[in-house]
């Protein structure tokens, strides 16, 4: 899964490379990942309602419950956005699936997204995102 | 834990009469006395408060007309299921195992993917590999951290596993091949270091005699599975068990003399059951062992078995199946076990009331289901959190049970 992700930017890359070596136009840049802030803060509130009592209040899992950071990142990245939000509202909480409204759905993914290091942006996220989860920002600080 | 052999209160003449009917044969020497005239000195079980070391949730996955073991093509690829055993899981694997393989096999592969890593996943990726294939299970955990592990751990075979009516009369068949294949496989375990499969003494206590619970449907109750989607009560339930009491052991009556407890009246029965370490750590190193490759993996759709470099695979994913494979026909039904600290030398079990300790190499389970409720227990609900008010509550009521005949005498 990786790999191919690595692989699709290092493509991308070529591609832009030898787009300005050819001197044509630069090409319009892709669609990022976006949500918006007051999406996050909207889905926190709605996580500590309807899963913190799970998942824990820093999205830390269990043995038995996933964590929501670290290995969720190998889990989703790749998978269109979109698949988050519509698998909350039709599997999760467990205990009552399909209780969460789309709305909410779509906010909580948002807070997800936020807790593993995707920064906000102006564009708020939508319920049909087909953008694939692309890696996060780099985890290794820069050295002093 | 033999769940159905539940303790009531009134109406004990079949039991009396039982005796009362052995008692001539065993004075003229035909029959040897269950524990030959001896009463057994047991290690006294720590059941306090302070002993609790983990509370455990997990939901069984029930299909009201058993285990899906059917097969379908996705893209281009074999899939053959194996899941969906409610409270059985453990039991059946191996028979269950057996035919999933024997299907894949049915096209020739030369490898298979195993999707899921339960005890249903883990023993068919095992089974597999006897069979000659080479086998790369693909799942989000190994064992030890799957709701197998969350179970209580006893040969339960016929546990929430069916219901009689959507399962239909060739189920039993199926589920007794299954059961035999399953309880010789075990066999092969005994013995073995680490004692991954055991059996243990279990004793049920009480204060009045002791009689098999039965479950007659309630004709003031007209819903049922095909009306609701769910059972709605006890006799709905498919029992099988009767099939293999030929080499199961049942419960037999303990005679005054032979009885180790204060409590009057009392059942002892030989329990198969299983140690999750032990049996894990041996079932994975085998897999290991004979080149298994387990892969970290996610699904989040059966299309995405169709990006799997193997032609065929065995879904094992268990509960997981209901969104995944959006079988909806998959009904939760919720368990709950405390652990206590692991007592080696009280190597026994006691039921009481609707409690019910069980001294395993992992731990002493703990278990609190109420006996009016039986097989419903836990239906429809899928909340996975523990609950440990109910464990505290268990060990409250067994703890003056497990008094010994005679005060000291331990």
């Amino acid at each position: 899964m990786r790999k191919r992700i690595i692989g699709a930017g290092v493509v991308a890359g070529l591609v832009a490379v030898l787009a300005g070596g050819a001197g044509l136009a630069a090409p319009k840049a892709p669609p990022h990942l976006s949500y918006t802030a007051d999406q996050a803060a909207a889905g926190a509130q709605v996580y500590a309602v309807r899963c913190a009592m799970c998942h824990g209040r820093r999205m830390e899992g269990t043995l038995e419950t996933p964590a929501l950071t670290g290995k969720f990142v190998a889990n989703w990245a790749g998978r269109p956005v979109g698949d988050l939000p519509a698998y909350l509202a039709r599997a999760m909480p467990q205990f009552a699936p399909g209780s969460l409204t789309g709305d909410e759905a779509v906010r909580l993914t948002a807070f997800i997204l936020q807790a593993n290091g995707y920064a906000a942006g102006a564009r708020p996220l939508g319920a049909a995102e087909r953008i694939n989860l692309p890696l996060p920002p780099p985890i290794v600080a820069p050295r002093q | 834990m033999a769940r159905r052999s539940v303790l009531v209160g009134a109406g004990g003449m079949g039991a009396l009469a039982g005796l009362g009917a052995a008692a001539p044969a065993r004075a003229a020497g035909l029959i040897p006395p269950a524990g030959a005239g001896m009463r057994p000195t047991l290690y006294p079980m720590r059941v306090g408060l302070d002993q609790l070391i983990d509370v455990k949730c997990c939901i069984r996955p029930l299909r009201a007309a058993g285990p899906n073991l059917s097969a379908e093509m996705i893209g281009d690829r074999l899939v053959v299921h194996n899941y969906g055993h409610g409270g059985s899981g453990w039991s059946l694997s191996w028979g269950s195992a057996e035919i999933a393989v024997g299907k894949a096999l049915s096209v020739l592969p030369r490898d298979v993917a195993v999707v899921g890593c339960g005890i249903i996943g883990l023993t068919t990726a095992v089974v597999a590999q006897r069979a000659g294939l080479k086998v790369t299970i693909y799942a989000r955990e190994l064992i030890q951290r799957t709701r197998s592990f969350r179970a209580s751990g006893s040969f339960t075979p016929d546990s929430r596993v069916a219901l009689a009516e959507p399962a239909g009369a060739a189920f039993g068949d199926l589920w007794e091949q299954m059961a035999r294949l399953s309880w010789k496989t075990f066999r092969t375990y005994l013995g073995l270091p680490g004692n991954p499969v055991e059996f243990g003494d279990s004793w049920a206590l009480s204060d009045t005699p002791i009689e098999k619970r039965h479950w007659p449907a309630d004709p003031a109750i007209t819903d049922s599975f095909a009306t609701k989607g769910v059972p709605v009560q006890n006799s709905e339930f498919g029992h099988y068990n009767e099939r293999i009491k030929d080499i199961v052991p049942q419960a037999v009556d303990v005679p005054a003399e032979e009885n180790p407890f204060a409590k009057p009246y009392v059942q002892r029965s030989s329990q198969m059951y299983f140690n999750f370490s032990s049996y894990g750590h041996t079932l994975l190193q085998e897999f290991f062992e004979r080149g298994g490759r387990f892969v970290n993996r996610d699904f989040h759709s059966p299309a995405e078995y169709a990006q799997l470099p193997e032609k065929v695979v065995i879904n094992c994913t268990g509960y997981a199946a209901r969104d995944l494979w959006g079988d909806k026909t998959i009904i939760p039904v919720r368990g709950q076990t405390g652990w206590l600290v692991p007592q080696p030398d009280a190597h026994y079990a006691v039921r009481y009331h609707n409690v019910s300790v069980h001294s395993k190499a992992d731990g002493v389970v703990v278990m609190n289901n109420n006996p009016d409720i039986g097989e419903m227990l836990g239906v429809g609900n899928s909340m996975e959190l523990p609950d440990r008010s109910g464990i505290e509550e268990a060990l409250k009521i067994i703890a003056p049970a497990l008094a010994p005949a005679t005060a000291g005498r331990v």
